[in-house]
């Protein structure tokens, strides 16, 4: 049963990079996630806000994913949010701790008024 | 098992996840669960297949995952049984601060949010040599 690829759209708002990512985050998100950290990187990203679809099913090998992201973004020294998240992910976020490498705002434009600030 | 349980035949394939969770979904809600204890279960459920298909049976593409379900005495039963040896312990809980500075692998998440979420955990081998994770949620009104 194979997973459709995440869609990633980068978009610069401000000084916030905001990455739009589609689909169902898993294991198999790994190369899509990678490929936009490093594109924002190259874009020389200080800020970054991961907008996820609310609608999509984020599994334990999604989370591992995203946390090894966070972990490049913390070694960077980069302020990320996250957004988008149904309130069943946002309370799965909040119990596996990702909420202490990266703030989670209940809108886009919620994010980036934090995160310009 | 009684009439009214459930039974899912699940290819040993990441992905195949999703019929259970779709399937206890539907069991849930004709039951009366809430809509976030609904998505507890389809949480729940989903890391238990990947776990069997992973870890219980190594990705064989032979081995089957089976899925069951049942509510008696207020209570939603889940079993997901595996090929595979079953778990010698429980794993340890993630460290999230370890895992970012590479300390730990990042592993554990899917038995981390089973025992978070649900009431009941537990897991044992069986006498016919399959692996079966137990849970279990309670229906409060």
């Amino acid at each position: 049963m194979q997973q459709q690829p995440n869609e990633v759209t980068l978009q610069k708002q401000g000084e916030v990079t905001l990455l739009g990512i589609k689909g169902d985050i898993t294991a198999f998100s790994e190369p899509y996630l990678n490929d936009a950290y490093r594109n924002s990187n190259s874009q020389g990203a200080k800020k970054i806000l991961f907008n996820f679809e609310d609608k999509a099913y984020i599994n334990s090998g999604g989370i591992a994913v995203l946390i090894q992201v966070l972990a490049q973004t913390k070694r960077n020294n980069q302020l990320i949010g996250i957004t988008g998240l149904s309130d069943h992910f946002k309370k799965v976020f909040h119990m596996v701790g990702i909420t202490k490498f990266a703030a989670i705002h209940p809108s886009v434009d919620e994010a980036l008024k934090a995160m310009s600030s | 098992m009684n009439q009214q349980t459930v039974e899912i035949n699940l290819p040993n394939q990441l992905g195949y996840e999703r019929v259970a969770m779709g399937s206890v979904a539907a069991f849930a809600n004709s039951i009366g669960f809430p809509p976030d204890r609904i998505e507890d279960l389809k949480t729940c459920v989903a890391e238990a297949c990947i776990n069997a298909v992973q870890h219980g049976n190594k990705n064989r593409p032979d081995a089957r995952v089976i899925v069951t379900m049942g509510f008696t005495d207020n209570v939603l039963h889940i079993s997901v049984f595996d090929e595979g040896e079953g778990f010698k312990e429980t794993p340890k809980e993630p460290d999230i601060v370890r895992i970012m500075n590479n300390l730990d692998p990042p592993l554990g998440f899917g038995v981390f949010l089973i025992k978070k979420l649900m009431d009941e955990f537990e897991f044992q081998k069986l006498p016919d040599r399959r692996n079966e994770v137990r849970m279990a949620m309670k229906l409060r009104k």
